[in-house]
């Protein structure tokens, strides 16, 4: 049987490093580098770091 | 002399019945009358059912087994006795319960209006939310103090060059 395609494009999980467990869901093509924005936290009511969770299993 | 017990013997058929079944199996010491010519030293003479049990309001510990009995009468029941007796002006010839208007009123005075869980050293469980949130502003606050130094260390590394990402 043939392999599954994996598709090009990958849903990833932006978390608040405040801590809050807030995040945002962002899309991005599976091969480029993992992403990191300056965002607004509604829960601190300010702009923090928000960084790409790490994907669970093989990516 | 004789004229005064017929009218006690009078008021106590008035009682009903279940309270007059009561008294007879548990009556109390003061109404019960002295035996000619006994001290002040005799033994009240007592039923069977006090032998068995000295007072029916309250559990009791078996002297062989050392198991604990439950009260003869359900806390409800007491109740019930209890109301009756004191509609009919009899309530000091029960014994003591925690159901009694006294005991009641004394335990009013003592805790007042209170809510469970206020007092001194007592605390409610409350909810998982509840209990965690401490720890969680705790982890919150510390995180957005640490907050300008991740932020500048960020921009010095760049974002093509991070690599400390969270699980």
């Amino acid at each position: 049987m043939a392999k599954k395609t994996k598709s090009r494009v990958i849903l990833v999980r932006l978390l608040s490093m405040a801590q809050t467990g807030f995040f945002y869901t962002f899309t991005r093509p599976r091969t480029s580098l993992p992403m990191s924005m300056l965002k607004y936290d509604p829960i601190v009511r300010r702009k923090v770091l928000f960084l790409e969770q790490k994907r669970k299993g093989k990516a | 002399m004789a004229a005064l017990s017929q009218k006690h013997i009078q008021l106590a058929l008035a009682l009903p019945p279940r309270l007059r079944t009561f008294l007879a199996r548990y009556p109390p010491a003061a109404i019960l009358p002295t035996a000619p010519g006994a001290g002040a030293s005799a033994e009240t003479p007592k039923t069977a059912y006090q032998e068995e049990t000295p007072n029916p309001f309250q559990p009791l510990k078996h002297p062989a087994t050392g198991k604990w009995h439950d009260p003869k009468y359900s806390l409800r029941r007491q109740a019930e006795i209890v109301k009756i007796a004191r509609e009919h002006g009899v309530e000091e010839l029960l014994p003591f319960t925690v159901k009694g208007t006294e005991e009641r009123l004394r335990k009013r005075v003592e805790l007042g209006l209170r809510v469970k869980g206020t007092g001194v050293g007592e605390q409610v469980k409350g909810h998982k939310h509840e209990r965690q949130l401490v720890s969680k502003m705790e982890k919150k606050r510390k995180a957005m103090l640490e907050m300008p130094d991740l932020i500048r260390e960020w921009k010095k590394v760049g974002k093509r060059n991070w690599t400390k990402f969270p699980k």
